[in-house]
């Protein structure tokens, strides 16, 4: 773990960004404080803001209003910083017409604390011929190339922009391995944001729930799997819950209804059955709660309109 | 960064010298061509009377090929713009490739300063170049006709033609930087910055200078010495009348024939001399027609620039349009710092 004084690896306050002048915002008011040294999932469906997220992250985009500061200081503020991120945008983009040498070369000239050993084994390990053009690559190795070129620069913090997306299931896995093996070696910080959950279960120790351009939830995953439990109890029972227990979602069954809710206490001392939840029940719990609102939302909009 | 400039320009770059060699070859055969034929003009004219005929010939000789390439010379900066300019930002932004690039650790605005720098720098050298050949192998040609000031013959000599190219290159860039789509920003670039070229030399040149003013007085030798007269649209105008003690002088505006006290001379008089003026025998380009209207005590107001003023205008004209490039180039740098994606 690294000291504890080092500054977070991304600190947000009233993080809005919007596109265009009346758009609807993709990202707004996010305050989040993540510290360093670990391995973060942004989760959210398509379309949340968790491209916004990491694109403001990395200096790619600039935010409407609020503060964002990366590594201590504004993202992309200067070549130093630059050189102390790494960042594998989505689709993993890469010069057709290049070889895979010759991106390792443009990494070695573009990044002063360059690591070529690092890169050319990473390169013979996922199989890659550093004479094929980058434009022949399959997906898989594509995004290996762009992982190899982000990692051997040597970050602090790595950010993953849906890497795996484009990805089969073989491919994936291997390539979920190599980033976790990657980001072990470096000692660094990694994002990685992800519409499927599995990949980030696999890999992160940090959550981020995303929806509708709104932070849901962000916390270490333990402390996230502790702090929130499954209630099952008679219909009608969870409008009377002791006070320090907020319900998430709630799904119906029969005379019975089953809960995802979060507490400040022990879940054991609850007086219903509680049983622990699992990181998909608890995400998709955020991500049901956040549609619904969602949904009352534009419905209040549109009465609001029809008015 | 040079590397990586040099990298994905060295295609490009292969064509343009490519082109620039067959320019070059082409443009010393003409020049060799050009002096063979001045010499044949000068052996004619010593101590003959035909002079004035050899001098046509070797004029007609020369000057649709020379009008032609100078024409082709303009559309060099127009094709860098377009091919060089403004894919240059547009594309990495169309293919993606700018989230790979601009996180390494190079920042955005010295990414494009190098890129800018290094093909805008063969943007001058290879329009330099062309216009260099071209001004050599027409030296010859340009002493003996002396039409410096001609729009398209002062783009396509000397210098002017680098601060074109510089132009032409910075607008294309900053035109792809945001637009962000390839074949829209060519397409803008190329119709843009040829109305500019049409523009400037008729708008803005003319007044880079104040120019001097003089009142001809329109004897019969001085309306045959001009070029044509009334217009299409009417009217009782002359043109390209001379100066008589600076020929060669940039005649920027004539008013139309003037009687003695300053008022246009009426239409009807005019078109009374055209049509069917006294007869008198006389000689020369206009005839009758030139006796008719010299009756009339008539003069012109003129605006024009000395032949002096030949380089003080190229120079301002190159500065004026590297100035321009260096403006677009300041904003394209603002602007990639600024706002992208």
């Amino acid at each position: 773990m690294p000291p504890t004084d080092s500054p977070p690896a991304f600190q947000a306050e009233g993080l809005t960004k919007k596109y265009g002048r009346r758009g609807k915002p993709a990202l707004s008011d996010v305050n989040l404080t993540i510290p360093s040294g670990r391995v973060i999932g942004l989760v959210g469906p398509n379309g949340a803001g968790k491209s916004t997220l990491l694109h403001l992250a990395c200096g790619l985009i600039e935010p409407t209003s609020g503060s964002l500061t990366v590594l201590g200081s504004r993202p992309a503020a200067n070549a130093s910083h630059l050189a102390r991120v790494g960042f594998v945008a989505q689709n993993t983009p890469v010069y057709g017409a290049f070889t895979v040498a010759e991106h390792l070369k443009l990494g070695a000239k573009m990044n002063p604390a360059w690591d070529p050993p690092l890169a050319e084994r990473r390169i013979g390990q996922v199989g890659l011929n550093p004479a094929q053009k980058a434009g022949q690559l399959s997906g898989g190795q594509r995004a290996q190339l762009a992982l190899t070129i982000a990692a051997a620069k040597r970050p602090e913090l790595l950010i993953f922009d849906e890497p795996a997306a484009a990805l089969d299931p073989l491919a994936r896995k291997g390539f979920l391995q190599n980033l976790t093996e990657f980001v072990l070696e470096l000692g660094a910080s990694a994002v990685l944001s992800s519409h499927l959950l599995g990949d980030i279960e696999q890999v992160c120790d940090y959550l981020i729930v995303l929806c509708d351009s709104r932070v849901q939830v962000a916390g270490d995953t333990r402390d996230l799997l502790a702090r929130h439990a499954r209630l099952v109890a008679p219909r009608g029972e969870f409008d009377r819950l002791p006070a320090g227990i907020e319900v998430i979602s709630v799904e119906h069954s029969g005379a019975h209804s089953s809960a995802v809710v979060r507490t400040d206490s022990e879940p054991e001392a609850l007086h219903c059955q509680a049983e622990p939840v699992t990181l998909e029940e608890l995400v998709l719990g955020y991500m049901t709660r956040a549609a619904a609102v969602s949904v009352a939302r534009t419905e209040a909009a549109v009465r609001g309109a029809q008015r | 960064m040079m590397w990586l400039s040099w990298r994905q320009f060295r295609i490009q770059a292969l064509f343009g010298a490519g082109a620039l060699a067959v320019i070059a070859v082409y443009m010393v055969s003409l020049g060799a061509d050009i002096r063979d034929a001045y010499d044949a003009y000068q052996a004619k004219c010593e101590g003959s009377a035909n002079c004035a005929e050899a001098r046509s010939q070797f004029r007609g000789a020369y000057q649709n090929t020379l009008l032609f390439l100078a024409a082709g010379l303009a559309l060099i900066p127009a094709l860098i713009g377009t091919f060089w300019g403004a894919p240059l930002v547009a594309r990495e932004l169309e293919n993606g490739t700018h989230r790979l690039v601009w996180n390494q650790s190079i920042t955005r605005p010295r990414w494009l300063l190098s890129k800018i720098l290094l093909i805008g720098l063969a943007a001058v050298i290879v329009t330099g170049a062309a216009a260099a050949l071209l001004t050599w192998a027409a030296r010859p040609f340009d002493e003996v006709v002396k039409e410096h000031f001609e729009t398209f013959v002062f783009g396509a000599r000397n210098i002017a033609p680098i601060g074109y190219a510089a132009l032409a290159f910075t607008f294309g860039t900053v035109v792809g930087l945001l637009l962000r789509k390839t074949l829209p920003a060519m397409a803008v670039t190329l119709v843009v910055f040829l109305a500019f070229q049409f523009f400037f030399p008729n708008v803005v040149r003319p007044s880079l200078m104040p120019p001097v003013k003089a009142t001809l007085p329109m004897t019969v030798e001085a309306i045959n010495g001009a070029q044509n007269l009334g217009s299409i649209g009417g009217g009782s105008v002359i043109g390209g009348v001379k100066i008589p003690n600076a020929p060669d002088a940039w005649i920027a505006e004539t008013s139309p024939l003037r009687t003695a006290d300053g008022k246009t001379l009426s239409a009807s008089k005019f078109n009374d001399c055209l049509d069917s003026p006294p007869k008198t025998g006389a000689g020369g380009t206009f005839g009758d027609t030139a006796v008719c209207l010299a009756q009339h005590n008539l003069h012109v107001d003129v605006q024009y620039h000395p032949s002096s003023r030949y380089w003080s205008f190229q120079w301002l004209e190159t500065a004026i349009y590297l100035t321009l490039s260096g403006i677009l180039t300041a904003f394209g740098l603002w602007r990639i710092r600024r706002r992208v994606s």
